[in-house]
């Protein structure tokens, strides 16, 4: 199975760095972008397969940059990963097209299952 | 500092009013029934002697009306029996000269004659100018006697007819005489014709006039002397003692007062003769029928009132009660209302809070892990083995603040509801299952009573799950070891099941079941429990409809009531949740 790219767009570096650097150790490709629009950049740059997405984000809030991403790469997968866990939230993102919704703090073993399930759907829709 | 705690005192019960507040509902209940009887006694009582002064002022009009009509068909009867007299009199008088009646048996036969068509003439005289009787016709030998100075021949000379007192007389008994005297004929001298006439008669007369045995009707004469019998004052001649207030023209005189009785009297003058005609009657009001009619509208005011009262009693207490009922409701659902107001407020503060927590401990979390990721990947190096230990315990300390922030966020969440039909039996079988696995090892027992045919509640399938996992969780750390847990379910209304779990546990103060579903209250020790799992339920049977409550007492254990709806109806606004 090829590497997969994630993309984490977190304004808590910390998190970002740490959580990238552990999905590395675990045969990942990650990359981390620290705000909303950093996150669109680095998508034009390079496509990933998965992005996982924080909601509050003080540039643009993690919905927007959803729609925006859905909208050019309709085939990326997005995993919300947040600490606001409304449901309201969840659906909210649903409905802009996330692969899911995940409240922060987040098991790793549980995000890498999530990660690899919206990966396969990757695949399977851009066949 | 005082003021100051006095004023969260006055502030508190501004917002926490007291259930029972009795005391303003007695004087309430008090001041109600007073204004009630004022209503309907001052108008009764009002009416009452309004209408018993009219109708005595009436009766008492009518009464005197009726005497009035009595006493002058009294007089007219008499006084047509004194002109029947009269007439007669003189009719003899003028039809025979003094010579022929001093005839030798004229004056006699005349008066058999006489007699005969009047029985009651006791006898005859014919009396000459110088006061003698000339001739005699009667029972008694009176010729000669002389009567120039009695009263009545004095009247007859000056008025030519006279009707005499009842008097005795030569003959010593009660009579009265009618005279009448004549010119002789040629001469300046007057003869006089008299006829006496036994009081008998005149009783017997005035006795056919008495038509009512009420009335007491007799004559008197102008000395107050009786001249006929009287049933309240005694024989003939006796004295009349109400005549001393007689006033000529007055027919109507009010109650003197006789023998502690009052009457009520009327007279009248009869014409051409020295008597007064007198009624006395105890009056209606003072009678016996009065008094009869005043104990009757008495006893009606009384009857009145004690159905008034009844009437009043009954209505201030069902108007207190409902009063004080509604003040109850409300004041329960103010409680209520507090309670709701609370969770939400500590929801959106414990949401908050768990937001902004669970940003730094996602960092944490990366970072122990990464931690230990770099370790595991190390070659051993000093103090290794700590550090992984010291790492884990972190991830564990980071574990545990996730469980508390995401059940905080659960509990403010407005979570998404999908309502439908549930059988309790099956549902609470699932759950218990899922506790099978505790309850054996505490050797805890679950019994099962449910009703054959129980409706099914309308609710949602997670949600009761979560409902009832917590109350039987709590339940089973409340029991210990061999323990007893028993669930039973009955209907609750038409709408309505009831579905009680009860604990063979230690139970709980009353203070302890008053903070019971407040968040974070917790008697578990520290860190085997959040606080949080009964306030969640509590939010979860709300949003499904329902209700749940707790009674519980030390050392007899603790019985959770979940009342849901079977009634899809009711919840059709909360689909959307």
């Amino acid at each position: 199975m090829d590497k997969i790219h994630v993309l984490i767009i977190d304004d808590e570096v910390e998190f970002a760095e740490a959580l990238a650097e552990r999905l590395e150790l675990r045969g990942y490709l990650p990359k981390t972008a620290d705000s909303g629009r950093g996150g669109l950049e680095a998508v034009g740059v390079a496509l990933p397969d998965v992005i996982l997405l924080d909601l509050k984000m003080p540039d643009m809030s993690g919905f927007d940059v959803l729609v925006e991403v859905k909208k050019k790469y309709p085939t990326v997968e997005v995993i919300m990963l947040t600490g606001h866990g409304a449901s309201s939230s969840g659906i909210k993102s649903m409905e802009r097209g996330a692969f899911d919704f995940i409240m922060k703090p987040v098991d790793l073993g549980e995000l890498m299952e999530k990660i690899k399930q919206a990966y396969r759907k990757r695949l399977a829709n851009s066949m | 500092m005082k003021n100051y705690f006095k004023k969260i005192k006055v502030f508190s019960s501004a917002f926490l009013p007291e259930v029972h507040t009795d005391g303003g509902y007695g004087r309430f209940r008090l001041m109600l029934f007073g204004a009630m009887f004022l209503i309907s006694f001052i108008p009764l009582i009002f009416s009452t002697s309004l209408s018993s002064r009219e109708h005595r002022k009436l009766m008492e009009i009518q009464e005197k009306e009726q005497l009035v009509l009595s006493i002058e068909s009294a007089r007219n009867t008499i006084e047509a029996f004194l002109h029947e007299l009269q007439s007669m009199v003189k009719f003899v008088a003028e039809q025979y000269s003094y010579d022929e009646l001093l005839g030798q048996n004229k004056a006699s036969e005349l008066f058999a004659h006489l007699k005969n068509q009047y029985p009651g003439f006791v006898d005859m005289g014919v009396i000459g100018p110088n006061g003698i009787q000339k001739k005699y016709a009667g029972p008694f030998r009176l010729e000669g006697y002389d009567y120039s100075n009695q009263d009545w021949y004095m009247k007859v000379l000056a008025r030519q007819v006279d009707i005499s007192d009842v008097f005795m007389g030569y003959r010593k008994l009660p009579h009265f005489v009618v005279a009448v005297s004549n010119k002789l004929p040629g001469k300046e001298e007057y003869w006089v014709l008299r006829l006496s006439i036994d009081v008998e008669t005149l009783q017997n007369y005035v006795s056919t006039v008495n038509t009512s045995p009420s009335q007491d009707i007799f004559l008197v004469n102008h000395q107050g002397q009786l001249q006929t019998k009287s049933k309240i004052f005694g024989g003939i001649l006796g004295t009349c003692p109400f005549f001393t207030h007689y006033q000529k023209g007055e027919t109507v005189i009010h109650y003197p007062e006789y023998e502690g009785k009052k009457y009520l009297r009327s007279y009248a003058q009869v014409k051409n003769s020295p008597w007064i005609v007198v009624i006395v009657t105890e009056g209606y009001m003072h009678g016996e029928k009065w008094s009869s009619h005043r104990f009757r509208v008495r006893m009606i005011f009384l009857g009145c009132t004690i159905f008034a009262l009844i009437v009043i009693i009954q209505l201030v207490n069902t108007i207190t009660n409902r009063l004080r009922e509604a003040e109850q409701n409300r004041n329960q659902a103010v409680i209520e209302a507090q309670y709701t107001n609370k969770f939400a407020s500590i929801g959106r503060l414990a949401a908050g809070v768990a937001h902004e927590i669970n940003n730094p401990l996602a960092i944490i979390d990366q970072k122990a892990g990464l931690m230990t990721d770099l370790m595991e990947n190390s070659t051993p190096f000093e103090h290794k083995e700590k550090l992984i230990h010291s790492v884990t315990g972190i991830l564990g300390a980071v574990q545990r603040c996730k469980v508390i922030t995401h059940r905080l966020l659960g509990f403010a969440r407005r979570m998404d509801v999908a309502f439908e039909h549930i059988d309790t039996s099956d549902l609470l079988k699932e759950v218990l299952g899922f506790l099978e696995g505790e309850a054996i090892y505490n050797r805890i027992r679950f019994e099962m009573s449910f009703p054959d045919k129980l409706p099914m509640v309308f609710s949602d399938r997670g949600q009761l799950q979560q409902v009832f996992l917590n109350i039987i969780n709590n339940a089973i750390d409340a029991v210990g070891k061999n323990g007893l847990i028993a669930i039973s379910a009955e209907p609750s209304g038409r709408e309505m099941i009831d579905i009680k779990i009860k604990d063979s546990g230690s139970g709980m103060s009353h203070e302890t079941v008053k903070r019971i579903f407040d968040p974070f209250f917790t008697t578990k020790e520290a860190g085997k429990g959040t606080g949080l799992g009964l306030s969640i339920t509590y939010g979860l049977v709300k949003k499904l409809g329902g209700k749940i409550s707790v009674e519980s007492k030390i050392g007899e254990g603790t019985v959770f009531t979940v009342r849901l709806p079977t009634n899809d109806v009711q919840n059709e606004g909360n689909y959307s949740g």
